[in-house]
């Protein structure tokens, strides 16, 4: 449990800074400093057991329905980096109290550190892939916070910024990675997966595994072609960068690597990947780094060098040269740690750290310069300091590796690597600290306190003894963790700082004393660089950003335009598609039903309709032609139904094409005569090809269907229609008993409709509509009789004779063709005709019926007849039938089914004339004339026939 | 015939929200202007009370009631939770935005109650015409809301868009309903499923059963908000007023999840492998379109409403993988978005105030000088959604992607990351305005007590879940 413990600890210490920073910054300062000893302590512990090859686990678990559990495990690579990021993190809190002015919230400071070395120390202990994610994941998120910690510095936001963006997305490609080695070892504890190594590597899913992982490792660890954010990030405060760049976070790639090396590592193509990667990183930032004048830039690509060296040794795939990287880890760490540390002092102490400003610092601050140059030579790989053991080592491993056939490749290469590394070490210990001390330093510097300056002492004592004793102090711990890495495929391993005479002792002293003839000509070699190509990455960066937004955008202008026609088209081809898409791979035979023959008359009504629809779509602009056209249909229509024996809905078709063209028609007075042409040609065609491919789809489905035998449900209606219902009008029937429920909703509907209606064209009557009514001008002249005589007088007569048609029909409704909602339409139009005769006012004077009223009642009617029913004992709507005999007029059926029609009819009744009362009434004020007086516009009792109103 | 009455006991959380939504209306007739929080407050109780019944009622059997056509199982208790309590929070970062802009109306609460209605019918739905009428009476309620501030001509634009566009969607899934209906001849999904076993013998049948299908998938994707049935969203968002948008981006996504799982899972599930396919498609399409376009957005809303068509992406993903842990992934997922959507909308609503509406991507800059907390809490949420560990984001995704690779689509999984890595950008692009440059707005953040802690709630919630995802993850294994 203790090892949870050492995880844990600094994310609950975390909270320590931020409590503490109030009684002092000393205070701040020794509390996150005592949490990291505290964790360094427990791992102490585990430390002989560890050394003796004895792993230690605990955890318990978390997600098992995701496979993933809290566990950790320590083993010899574990105990190496979470002694360098607890022993390096414990450093650096000290040199951060120094460092930190009294400016900077310190408190935040430590708090964010912390954070940070818990997730790293997760990293590195995770034994479960999943967990170490999210641990991966946390780092990038803490070492944001850390690297835009000086929120003054713009240069700190960009490098925060693709940091995160670089670092992050190479997380997400790890999860992917990581869910498919767990996937391929059933597992996501590592010291499973670890076991099942050549499984894995037998596994299809192999490349694109070792890819994803590489992607989330190479952009961690900044290696080429992701190296260029983390000089970006160099903004940062120096304790950061130090902590980040020398010992942690740029690590976890180089840990990961470590970490899977016996799972991944031996293939070709994990040779070619990793190994010419990291050796190519390793030249390529080298000489960058020989030309950054800031002292930061140098260290920042030195690290993605020194990174890149360590990975290429992994990347050879041969345990001796893993045992090289892992020795080498922890000199880099070391050795820049302690570069970064005295960067910032010589920072601190002269106000830059432009290189051509500073020089002759030796004089200065001699202990600092000591450091510097000691730390910087062990860089360099100049014997006896720890850096020139591991370099001797990988130049070894480099000078036997051939690659793709070529022996000579990869030590020239690693030599020019060695020789620019050597230059740019040297350069960082001349042109800051030698020569003579110059006048115009920004600020005048002096060796800082030594609280200050013995952080980085005591990383250059361990450069030092490294170099000096190495069997001795790092040996068992590098052979510890070497086994671990290796799974204990380690030969015998020794460290030496004397190997005798090999080749790569010859690599080192043509990189020595190429390095410094480099620098002794350095003038020429800036120039020549100068002149040369500089791709920067970040420009490409921003220019890859730049395409994806431009690419976007154009999504956005040809599939977001805003148009709704657009959005239909695109939904409509969808549903195409898919339904085609649906449909192919099908027979699609016909079925084997007998056509029936087409009779001349359904001929002739086909080809009207046909005319009528294509009469609608071609003059659809001419809006009265488009009404009349679309009148010629919905007539064909009612005639059809008529043709197919269905005298109710042909009855009920043609009261209801009346009224609604003759709504339509008062509503097209307030429009002009055209509609406005708005599509483009273009635009007519897709909605066209569009329009025929769906309605030959739904053509197909009713030839599919109908040629079909099917079976009906009518049968059972036509049988219960007397028995059940008490009436032989089945339609009437079903829609009055059988389904009186459903009626009853739709005449509610049917009332809230009129009601809406209503409302809407109210607020037309006032406020800015209102306005706009009353100045409207018509574009069309009017008729001088709006009125006409012969009208008039066939309406008065037709109206006794139209009622009587329609109580006619709302009675006979049960049994023969008719019903509530037809005699309610027909009894419309005979009042609609009266409104049309004589004008809305005359007519609407002599009618004193209140519509809304209207609507309610033959609700409230049919509602009556339902809850009759459940007075009875009955469900709701439960109809009753019995036969009574009436004097005079014979045996008549009554039933409470009838009573349902009344409420029908007097709903329909009042919706319909509710709402042609509210259109007239928006047409009496736009016409802005007076409401007539008489029901006609001359008076038959005066001789002279003069028109009331010239029309002009 | 004897009067025969259905169990009304599963109903009654439904009963009470109808019951209340109905009582509201009436009340807030009556009630002054200067005393509307009366209204908040009742729909508020009515919310929370229906939450409380729910857990009340809940057992871990099915209840089915009304004859076949209604269900109360684990599942709907879940989700119906969620839907309300989501709403909860909603109405509540709705009001100070209302009150600022006079639109502090009854009307807003009532169409709210009767949307969340619709979703607890959907969820319930045991038959088709039960899941239809959910969802059209959340649809009607969800135009009207949208039209609801009627001076702004944006928001009457987009209503129209969305009626239109919703219409046709819905009769398209009515088509394909009545196909079903045909096939199987029956309305109860129990019944539509055992037909369609039946059905799949014959090879007219089966092609009439994938045609039918074809049209429900429509449905479905449109009311989750899937490419390519995602047009409406972006307009939606941004031209609806902000808590209306909030509204629609988040419980309305659960009850369109409902569905999937009752049509498809539940009632079609011997097509799954029709379904599969098309899900898959609509997908690949949602993942790369939201997260691609999403980077050019200028204005947040907008750039959320893409964001959730690659939400919608991941949801339908897990739906796809068509095995009891893609639906459990699906379903923690679409809790998650949920969530971080109130939380997201939520902190637009914190920024703007009457005559600013905070809703462009500019307006979050510098928010770290302003308000460090609420830089932290909007931080949080959009780690979340960019999937970043450890936030509960990032085990969304990880459940999706672990069963999506289980079925062996390796690819899919990928794609799905590389389009991740892709949403990261724009989510990190509003993190790093907040923390890395000037205000431009120096206006201090005006929120009520209430919300404010609601709204820091919300953004712990996805450092909390994250730290202890297994709550919410067992319950949703545990209900599928």
């Amino acid at each position: 449990m203790s090892l949870a413990l050492i995880v844990l600890l600094p994310f609950l210490g975390a909270l320590l800074p931020g409590l503490l920073i109030r009684s002092g910054r000393n205070a701040c300062a020794t509390a996150t400093a005592s949490v990291t000893v505290l964790a360094l302590a427990l791992l102490l512990v585990h430390t002989p057991a560890v050394l003796r090859g004895e792993v230690v686990q605990a955890g318990w678990d978390w997600l098992p329905g995701l496979g993933l559990n809290a566990n950790f495990f320590l083993d010899g690579l574990g105990l190496l980096f979470a002694g360098l990021i607890l022993g390096i993190g414990l450093l650096i809190i000290i040199y951060a109290r120094f460092y930190l002015s009294e400016k900077d919230p310190m408190g935040l400071f430590y708090t964010y550190l912390l954070l940070f070395q818990g997730a790293m120390v997760g990293v590195v202990l995770s034994d479960n892939i999943l967990l170490l994610l999210v641990f991966w994941e946390l780092t990038s998120l803490s070492s944001f916070l850390l690297i835009g910690y000086w929120r003054h510095l713009p240069a700190g936001r960009q490098g925060a910024r693709m940091a995160l963006v670089v670092t992050g997305g190479g997380g997400l490609a790890m999860i992917a990675g990581m869910l498919l080695l767990g996937q391929m070892a059933g597992s996501y504890d590592l010291s499973v997966i670890l076991e099942r190594g050549e499984q894995i590597q037998a596994s299809p899913l192999y490349l694109p595994t070792l890819l994803l992982i590489l992607v989330g490792c190479f952009t961690k660890s900044a290696q080429f072609p992701f190296h260029f954010w983390l000089p970006h990030a160099m903004a940062a405060p120096t304790p950061v960068s130090a902590y980040l760049h020398s010992a942690t976070m740029v690590k976890a790639g180089i840990f990961l690597l470590a970490r899977l090396w016996p799972v991944l590592a031996g293939t070709d193509v994990w040779f070619y990947l990793v190994a010419t990667t990291g050796l190519f990183t390793m030249v390529l930032a080298a000489g960058i780094a020989l030309f950054k004048d800031d002292l930061k830039g140098l260290l920042a690509y030195s690290t993605v060098s020194h990174l890149g060296l360590v990975t290429f040794l992994f990347g050879l795939g041969s345990p001796m040269a893993a045992a090289a990287g892992v020795f080498h880890i922890i000199n880099h760490a070391t050795f820049k740690a302690a570069l970064f540390m005295s960067a910032g002092i010589v920072d601190h102490e002269t106000g830059t750290r432009h290189i051509p400003r500073l020089g002759g610092l030796m004089h200065l601050m001699p202990v600092t310069a000591t450091l510097a140059m000691v730390a910087a030579a062990s860089m360099a790989g100049i014997p006896p300091f720890n850096g020139f053991i591991s370099k001797e080592m990988m130049l070894e491993q480099a000078a036997h590796t051939p690659w793709a056939g070529l022996p000579w490749l990869v030590p020239a290469a690693a030599t020019l690597g060695a020789v620019f590394s050597v230059a740019y070490a040297l350069r960082y210990a001349v042109h800051v600290f030698w020569g003579p001390p110059r006048a115009d330093y920004p600020r005048r510097p002096h060796d800082p306190a030594a609280g200050f300056w013995l952080p980085p002492a005591v990383l250059v004592a361990l450069v030092v003894i490294i170099g000096l004793f190495p069997e001795q102090t790092a040996g068992p711990l590098v052979r510890a963790a070497a086994d671990a890495v290796t799974g204990g495929a380690l030969p015998d391993l020794h460290l030496y700082l004397w190997h005798g005479l090999t080749p790569a002792l010859g690599m080192s002293v043509v990189a020595l004393l190429g390095g410094a003839a480099l620098l002794w000509r350095y003038g020429d070699a800036w120039a020549r660089w100068r002149a040369g190509p500089h791709p920067e990455a970040k420009t490409m960066y921003d220019a890859a950003m730049a395409r994806l937004v431009a690419a976007s955008q154009y999504i956005i202008h040809t599939l977001h335009n805003g148009a709704l026609q657009r959005y239909l088209a695109v939904m409509l081809a969808s549903a195409v598609v898919l339904g085609y898409a649906a449909f192919s791979g099908a027979a699609h035979l016909p079925g084997t039903r007998e056509t029936l023959e087409i009779f001349p008359v359904a001929g002739v009504l086909w080809l009207l309709m046909a005319g009528g629809c294509w009469l609608a779509v071609a003059h659809h602009r001419q809006r009265l032609l488009a009404v009349v056209a679309v009148s010629v249909v919905g007539l064909m229509v009612s005639i059809g139904f008529l043709y197919l024996s269905a005298p109710d809905l042909a009855l009920t078709q043609i009261s209801v094409e009346v009224v609604t063209t003759v709504l339509m028609l008062l509503a097209l007075y307030f429009l002009p005569k055209r509609t406005p042409e708005e599509s483009s040609g273009a635009r007519r065609v897709r909605d066209g090809v569009l329009a025929v491919l769906a309605g030959v789809g739904v053509g197909g489905l009713c030839w599919a269907v109908l040629t079909r035998d099917f079976s009906t449900i009518s049968g059972y209606y036509l049988d219960q229609a007397v028995p059940g219902g008490g009436g032989a009008n089945v339609v009437n029937v079903i829609l009055v008993d059988f389904r009186g429920f459903d009626t009853f909703g739709e005449i509610i509907v049917l009332g809230i409709a009129a009601l809406a209606i209503y409302a809407l064209l109210e607020g037309a009557l006032r406020g800015p509509a209102a306005a706009h009514l009353a100045a409207w001008k018509g574009d069309m002249p009017r008729a001088a009789d709006r009125h006409p005589i012969m009208m008039v007088v066939a309406t008065r007569v037709m109206l006794p004779l139209a009622l009587l048609v329609g109580v006619y029909i709302l009675l006979r409704g049960h049994n023969m063709p008719g019903g509530g909602f037809i005699a309610g339409l027909v009894v419309s139009i005979a009042l609609i005709m009266q409104y049309m005769a004589s004008g809305f006012q005359w007519a609407a004077r002599r009618m004193a019926v209140d519509y809304d009223a209207l609507i309610g009642l033959g609700v409230l009617v049919a509602g009556a007849t339902g809850v009759a029913a459940m007075v009875g004992g009955y469900p709701f709507l439960t109809s009753a039938h019995d036969y009574v005999h009436l004097p005079w007029v014979g045996e008549v059926e009554l039933a409470s089914a009838m009573v349902f029609d009344v409420g029908v009819f007097l709903t329909v009744v009042g919706a319909v004339m509710l709402a042609l009362a509210q259109v007239s009434r928006l047409g009496l004020v736009a016409s802005h004339e007076p409401a007539n007086e008489g029901p006609m516009d001359f008076d038959p009792s005066t001789p002279a026939r003069t028109a009331r109103r010239d029309p002009s | 015939m004897n009067l025969h009455l259905p169990d009304f006991a599963p109903v009654l959380p439904e009963l009470t929200v109808m019951l209340m939504a109905c009582a509201i209306l009436v009340i807030d007739l009556f009630l002054p202007q200067e005393r509307r929080h009366i209204t908040y407050g009742l729909t508020q109780f009515t919310l929370l009370g229906g939450v409380a019944l729910i857990l009340v009622l809940a057992t871990p059997d099915p209840r089915i009631t009304f004859g076949g056509s209604y269900v109360a199982d684990p599942l709907s208790d879940l989700l119906k939770s969620a839907v309300l309590l989501i709403s909860a929070v909603v109405f509540l970062y709705a009001r100070p935005y209302l009150q600022a802009r006079e639109l502090y109306k009854g009307e807003f609460y009532v169409l709210g109650l009767f949307g969340v209605l619709g979703m607890m019918v959907m969820i319930s739905a045991h038959s088709l015409l039960t899941l239809y009428l959910g969802l059209e009476l959340l649809a009607l309620s969800l135009y009207a809301l949208v039209a609801f501030n009627r001076d702004a001509s944006a928001a009457s634009e987009s209503a129209m868009k969305y009626f239109v566009l919703g219409s046709i969607a819905s009769g398209m899934l009515l088509y394909g309903m009545s196909l079903l209906y045909g096939i199987t001849g029956s309305l109860n999904l129990t019944g539509v499923a055992a037909g369609i076993v039946a059905g799949l013998t014959s090879p007219d049948l089966n092609l009439a059963l994938v045609f039918a299908l074809a049209f429900v998938v429509v449905g479905i994707g449109f009311k989750l908000g899937a490419v390519p049935f995602h047009m409406w969203i972006p307009d939606v968002y941004h031209g609806a007023p902000t808590p209306v948008a909030l509204f629609i981006s988040a419980a309305p996504k659960i009850a369109g999840f409902a569905i999937a799982i009752r049509l498809l899972v539940d009632g079609l599930a011997p097509l799954q492998e029709s379904w599969s396919g098309m899900l898959l498609v609509l997908a690949v399409l949602s993942l790369a379109i939201g997260n691609v376009v999403a980077i050019a957005q200028t204005n947040i809303k907008r750039m959320f409403a893409y964001s959730t068509i690659a939400h919608i992406g991941f949801v339908v993903m897990g739906l796809m993988v068509g095995n009891e842990q893609g639906y459990a992934a699906g379903m923690f997922y679409v809790l998650v978005y949920a969530l971080m959507s109130a939380g997201g909308f939520g902190m637009i609503m914190l920024l703007s105030r009457k005559g600013f509406e905070a809703d462009n991507l500019e307006d979050f800059k510098g928010l770290n000088d302003r308000s460090p907390w609420f830089a932290f809490v909007m931080l949080l949420l959009m780690f979340s959604m960019a999937g970043i560990p450890p936030t509960v984001g990032f085990y969304a995704k990880l459940a999706v992607l672990q069963s999506v690779i289980q079925a062996d689509l390796i690819w899919l999984a990928l794609f799905a990351v590389i389009l991740s890595v892709i949403g990261a950008f724009y989510y990190l692009r509003v993190v790093k305005f907040m923390y890395f440059d000037k205000p431009v707005d120096d206006a201090p953040l005006t929120g009520s007590g209430d919300f404010n802690v609601v709204l820091s709630l919300n953004g712990l919630a996805m450092i909390a879940l994250g730290l202890f995802p297994g709550v919410l993850m067992s319950l949703t294994a545990a209900v599928r």
